[in-house]
Order: structure tokens, then sequence, then C-alpha cells
């Protein structure tokens, strides 16, 4: 194609383009955007906390804890986490999914951006009152480490807590001590499978249909089991963590805590 | 045996029918007597009085442990995958999201034609870009798109033929028209979505061979229309009821059947006070003219997003000790419903599964409210059905062999909340007519729709909430039998003449069960969610049954 005409079509595109509003069209977002939120004032929290309410919660429920949608509390985000990440996210939706776009101007869409963030990242905001360094000791002399994972040292029994402490507020983490089968994330429910043959097979719960289960037995090995051959498959208690209720006093309970609150993870 | 000589031409016929079934054009006269052609599938239920039965019986209770996939078509998408085929002579009509259709062999599912119709990046549907089918005339095949167009296409090259916009998608909080049409006579009547998004909704009727819409019906009455002070303030602007789901038709009484969906905002209902008419109704509209004859609330001021869009079913059936012309319809609130097709009588209502929200009916119909069930700023934890409703738009299925109506229910609840914020209706004004202030007004982002409230996930284990093929006795509302599946289902089910009934779980597990006594006979794992409901026709004289599973359509066959 004649150089001359390639520009002027650019031209032509780029006209057609400055036209439209890429809010309206959903044209793909172009280079302009900032990595780094410009709208996270502490009032633009709160105006991105009433528009979550407005637009969000149907399907992400009103404390972001999930639904429908993706649980926000968390801090992991399946589309990226950056203020830039989760801009795209919510401006273009997420495809194959039931995530749609949204029609809202730059401006409110990322105070929206602040307020998850601020969902997912509630650790930040709080200073624990504890001696992380005491709850250090503790965590290792209860033997933590043989589900949880800091870095690279751990087990993966639990959920790795390298960055919990800026995930998660101080509430959350002691209701996790003190009740483990109150709140526990999908990929960490654990099931008892009794089999016809009478033994009982514990595990983490993997992916499970009406012909059969399938779970992570505590040994690391996966498991699948067919229906026919199940008894009973018991979910009452979901979490394989013990409860540290009574086991820690209330000075231990509140120095791990604090070191779970240190944990800020790399990011 | 003179009454043999007699029969033995029509015998004939269908055998020859019954090979591959008939081929185009289809007249209207053919989608009348559907029935007749069991080896084709020539609309969204088969036929129109929306059984979904097939009258193959090849494949029976007996030799269903013989099933095992023919073929499958793999639709390299990543969209829920929700439509139902059409079959014509041993070809293939479907739908792929997120507007694309094509055509297989039935045999072989080797494509032969697709056509794409290509919507803006950014569309408006509530609940993912799918599409759920096609319906045909003569030789043209019609399709809804996401982006507010009815296009009409060649069957046998997959050339567009016209294309009409219903509306403008960008209203408002986004239209959009993921259902399938449905032909009645020289007409195609389509219906609409964005009842989460603060529209305003209609049925539509269009020319089949010129695209010019003959009549729109506003699901919302119009200021001056009867019923339209159900509706409190300027609420009726944004109301919402939409069509997003395919009706029904009864030729004997020339009476369209059509579903509608929840009033808006779903769960904050301090700006529409009111009846909120034609919100969770059936209409009976005149197909021709488009004009009401009757309809019956299910819901009356819903704050549960129990839309009624289920697809209605036409049957006769015993109530009380006579014969009705009944409309059977197990609804999204939890109800089963009977009611008089010819004339809207509520005849009966029973609850088919858990529910919390009404003590009863009085003669009219009218549910008795049971008080707290209302969505709440702090969450309410106690309301059966959940959001998600005892049915959704998944299809039942009637066989006129068993007498019995198959639904796949779900039991859930979930934790309805109320918004405390504002509805943006009382800051800005939104009627159609004011398009281009009040766009501008939205893309400054000072109107987006609001649902009012909140939903949270389904609460409990699998022994809280799950799903079940229900087999319930029409006139009566009695369950003759359940068969319970691991999770609340989205996938309808197809009763055969083989005394079986087929469906699809979330899991992706496709099963056929005994019509009679629900026991499963055989089941194949997919791994694809089914978000559809199942075809059976003929190629090659075989009888085939196929469903969309996860980005596949599922072919099974005996050899």
């Amino acid at each position: 194609m004649h150089l001359r005409t390639l520009l002027g079509l650019s031209l032509l595109v780029a006209a057609a383009q400055a036209q439209r509003n890429p809010a309206l069209t959903g044209e793909p977002l172009t280079g302009a955007l900032p990595e780094v939120n410009p709208f996270e004032t502490q009032a633009d929290i709160q105006q991105g906390a009433a528009l979550f309410q407005t637009h969000c919660t149907y399907c992400h429920g009103s404390q972001g804890q999930g639904g429908r949608g993706a649980d926000l509390t968390a801090g992991e985000y399946r589309m990226g986490g950056s203020d830039r990440d989760l801009f795209i996210t919510i401006r273009n939706g997420v495809p194959g999914s039931e995530m749609p776009s949204f029609r809202v101007s730059d401006e409110e869409l990322w105070k929206l951006v602040g307020y998850v963030k601020r969902l997912g990242s509630r650790g930040l905001l709080e200073q624990a009152p504890g001696d992380a360094a005491a709850g250090k000791a503790l965590y290792a002399k209860n033997g933590c480490a043989g589900c949880h994972k800091i870095g690279k040292d751990g087990g993966e029994l639990g959920p790795a807590l390298t960055d919990v402490g800026r995930r998660r507020g101080l509430a959350f983490l002691e209701e996790s001590l003190l009740k483990p089968d109150a709140v526990v994330a999908n990929a960490f429910r654990a099931i008892q499978v009794v089999l016809k043959s009478g033994q009982t097979v514990t595990g983490i719960w993997l992916n499970e249909d009406d012909l059969s289960v399938q779970l992570r037995e505590i040994s690391g090995n996966l498991r699948s089991i067919l229906k026919e051959n199940v008894r009973e498959i018991r979910r009452n208690k979901p979490s394989l963590m013990p409860s540290y209720e009574g086991r820690l006093n209330q000075t231990e309970l509140s120095n791990v805590v604090a070191y779970l609150n240190s944990l800020k993870g790399t990011r | 045996m003179k009454t043999h000589s007699v029969l033995a031409p029509a015998a004939l016929l269908a055998a020859a029918w019954s090979l591959c079934g008939q081929g185009l054009p289809i007249s209207s006269d053919r989608l009348l007597k559907a029935a007749d052609e069991p080896g084709n599938w020539l609309m969204y239920s088969h036929t129109y009085n929306s059984w979904r039965f097939s009258n193959l019986n090849q494949i029976t209770a007996a030799n269903a442990k013989n099933l095992h996939v023919k073929w499958l078509f793999q639709g390299r998408h990543i969209e829920k995958f929700e439509t139902t085929p059409l079959v014509v002579n041993g070809i293939m009509y479907l739908t792929r999201p997120e507007n694309a259709i094509y055509a297989l062999d039935a045999a072989t599912g080797r494509q032969l034609w697709m056509y794409e119709y290509r919507n803006p990046p950014r569309t408006f549907n509530c609940c993912g870009k799918v599409n759920r089918g096609l319906a045909i005339l003569d030789n043209t095949l019609f399709m809804n798109t996401l982006d507010m167009h009815v296009v009409a296409v060649d069957a046998r090259s997959g050339h567009e033929l016209w294309k009409t916009e219903m509306f403008d998608y960008t209203e408002a909080g986004g239209y959009a028209a993921p259902g399938a049409p449905l032909v009645v006579k020289d007409k195609l009547i389509v219906g609409m979505a964005g009842g989460e998004r603060g529209v305003s909704g209609f049925l539509d009727a269009y020319d089949t061979k010129t695209g010019q819409r003959v009549w729109r019906f506003h699901t919302i009455p119009q200021p001056g229309e009867a019923n339209f002070g159900t509706w409190a303030g300027e609420s009726w602007k944004t109301g919402g009821v939409t069509t997003w789901n395919n009706g029904s038709y009864d030729p004997e009484t020339n009476t369209l059947f059509w579903g509608t969906s929840n009033p808006w905002p779903d769960y904050n209902d301090d700006f529409r006070a009111g009846d909120n008419l034609y919100s969770c109704s059936v209409l009976a509209l005149d197909p021709d003219t488009g004009k009401l004859k009757w309809h019956y609330q299910f819901t009356p001021h819903d704050l549960h997003d129990w839309d009624s869009t289920q697809v209605p079913i036409l049957l006769d059936t015993q109530f009380r000790g006579e014969t009705r012309k009944a409309l059977a319809w197990a609804n999204r609130n939890g109800f089963y419903y009977l009611l008089d097709r010819t004339t809207g009588k509520f005849l009966m209502a029973k609850a088919m599964v858990k529910q919390t929200w009404a003590k009863g009916f009085d003669d009219s119909g009218r549910p008795e409210v049971i008080p707290g069930n209302e969505p709440t700023p702090e969450g309410n934890d106690h309301v059966w059905p959940g959001v998600d409703g005892g049915a959704n738009w998944m299809s039942h299925s009637y066989s006129p062999l068993t007498k019995l109506l198959y639904v796949f229910a779900r039991e859930e609840h979930r934790r309805f909340s109320k918004n405390e914020v504002p509805h943006p209706t009382t800051e800005v004004s939104i009627t159609t007519s004011q398009a281009p202030a009040t766009m501008a007004q939205a893309n400054a982002g000072a109107y987006d729709p609001a649902i009012g409230g909140a939903i949270s996930r389904a609460i409990g284990t699998p022994e809280e909430s799950w799903g079940k093929v229900i087999a319930i006795d029409p006139g009566t509302g009695s369950i003759k039998w359940e068969h319970r599946v691991l999770t609340p289902p989205w996938g309808g089910v197809m009763a055969t003449a083989g005394n079986l009934v087929f469906g699809g779980t979330l899991q992706g597990m496709i099963f056929a069960l005994n019509a009679t006594t629900g026991e499963r006979l055989w089941a194949f794992s997919s791994n694809g969610p089914v978000f559809a409901s199942p075809i059976s026709y003929l190629a090659n004289g075989k009888q085939l049954v196929s469903i969309a599973a996860g980005d596949m359509i599922v072919t099974f066959g005996l050899d």
C-alpha cells in the first residue's frame, strides 16, 4: 500500500476514534493510562465506597466478600492487582465471566479502584498492639509452618501467609486463629470421605461432581474416589487447622496476630 | 386390512420424513405441526406448546446405558454456551457466543458454513455475552444480537438477508437481546434484556420478509394505559420488565404467551411502590396486533429478582375432575402454577422447592406475602429460594406419555441486601425521549444502573444447596419423584418417547433418567458446565441427542 494512502487511512481511523467515547463503545484503552491511581485521597476512597455499593455489591457482596463474583477481600486478583490492572478490569469487564464492563467516568473508576484496593489490603491500615517477635517464636513453637508457607518455607495444606499482614485486617487474623472454620477459602476446604469399605479419607477438597470427588490427602497425594464407593462425605469441619482458643492466652494471641500483621510480603 | 391400506401411505410418508426429517423450506404450517416432524427440531422448544418433548423412541430406558459420544463441535469460545440448536433434514443450525451462526452436518458435526455478526466491543447483557438460539421460517434463520439487532440469514448459504435495529443498545444502562426469537405465522417475535440496567421493557414483532417492525408491546404501561398507576412517580420510566427468554403460541386461540422479568431496581423499592405491572408476569397477547388479552402476575412488587421469564408450557390437564386448557409454569419464585390459558384464571399454585415468602394465595391468585423476606441493609439470610430461584430460564419439559412435567429445580438461598445508596432516577430523569442529554450524563458517570442491593454467595454446603429434577403432576402440583444432584442447575431438561429425561449439570455431567421413576440410567462426564437444554433429532435415520456443555456441542447416539 502507498505510504500516503496508509497515512491517510491512519488519520481517518484516528479521527473516527477521537469521536467515539471509549467508555461507551468499549474501544481498547490506549497508552495514556497512568500506572498509579491519581485519585486516592480519603475523600476519593469514600466516593469509591459509595460507587462500590451502587455498582458492585450485586455480585461482590456488600463488604466485597464475594458471591456471584470474586472475593475482593483476599487481596488476590486473577486479572492483575496493580492500580492500572484493576482499572482495566473494571472498565472492560472480564471476558468469559459475568463481570461486565462499567460505564462510569475515568475519575469515578479510579476512585472505585482505590476502594477495591483497600478491600484487599486492610492490614496496611492497622497497627497491631502485640509483640511481633514473641509472636514469631510462638508461630515456630506451635508448628504453624507445617501447613503454612512464608516466602519459600513451610507447608501447603493451608494458605500462604507471606503477605497476609497486608491483605487481612487484625480482626480477621484473630478470628482465623480462634475459629478457623469461620472463613475457609475454597482452595483449602477440607472434607472427610467415608468409603463403603469403612476407610475414611481426609484431605483438601479439589473437585466434585455427581459421579466422583477429588481431594489432596494430608500426605500430599492426589486422590479421586468414585461416589459409587462412598458411604458418606462429611463437610462439617471445613478447616484442617486446629482452633487456638484456650491454647493461647490473650497476650500470646495478640503477639501471634502482631507477627502475622508484620508479614507484608514483597509487593 | 382396509384400515392398514388407508394408513399405509401416511405411514410411509412419516417413515420417509423420519429417516432424516423433511428439508427446507419451513412453512408456517409446518411450524404449527412441528410435533409431526420428530426427526427435525424446528423451534427453540421443539413445538409451540413448548413441551420440549421428542417423539423419537430409538433410545429407550432399556438401551440408554449404551449411549456414547458420536461427535463434538468445538466452539472455541469462552462465554457460556446457552444455545438450543435447530435441526432440519440432517443439518444442525446453532448459535455460538457472541453472535455467530453455524450450519453443521448433524450426523458428523462437520461445518458447512458460518456467519458471524460482529458486536461492538462493549455490550451490556447482565450475565455474559450469551445467545440462546435461532428461529427459522422458509429458508431463513433469525437471530437476536447483544447490540439489539435482529438479523436474518439464508439457511442455505449463511448470507445475511436483512438486519434491523430494535433499539439503541446504549440507552439507559444498556439493552441487549440474548434470547432466541420465535416465528408465529409471518412474524418474528423478539424479546430483550436489561432488567438490571434501568431499561424500559418491550416485546416486538417483525415482518419476517422485510425486517420491518409490525408491533411493539410495552411491558410497562405507558401514560394513559391501563395499570399505569401500578408504578409510583417516575419509576415506570426505568422499571425494567424485560422479555429475555422464549415464548409459546396457542394456534387454537391465536394467543402468544411470554414471560416478563423483574422490576428495577431489583432490591430497593423505595421509588417504585405498587404492583409494578407487568413485571414478573405472563402476558397473553394477540400475535397479529400485539394487543394484550390478559395477564397474570406471579410476584407482585417483586423484591428478589424473581423473573418470570420461564418458557410457558401449554397443556390440557385434569384439574379437580375437569379437563382444562391450562398453562403450567414452574416459577423462579419457587412455586409451580396452573392457569387457565384461555382466560388467565388462576387455578392453583404449589411450592416445588423450599420457600419462605408466601403463605398461600387468594382466589384471584394473589400471593399472601409473609413479612420479613425483604432485602435489608444488613442483609437478610432467611429467604428461600435464592436470587436464582427455584427455576430459572432453562427449559422444562412435558411428556404426553407419562403426563408429567419435568423441571430441573434449584434448592438454595442467598443473602439479600438492600443498598442505602439513593436511587439515581431521583437525580437524573431517564427517558428514552431524552436520549442525547441523558447519554451525556450517563457517560459522565451521572447515571449508571444500580441494582439497589446485593446478594451473597449461596449459603451452606451441598447439604443445604442442591439441584433436583422433579416430575410434577401438572393438575395437582404434586411431585411424583425427584432426582437430586450436587449443585443447583443451569441446564434444562428434555423428555422423550423412549421414557427418558435428558439433562446436564453445572459440573458437566450429562444424564438420562427413567421418566417414570427418576432413576439415573446413564451419565457422561463432559466436564463442561451445562447452561443449555437438550434436543433430539434424526441423522441418517438414527436418533441423536445434543446438548451444549462447556464450549462444545456434545452429541450422543447408540451405534
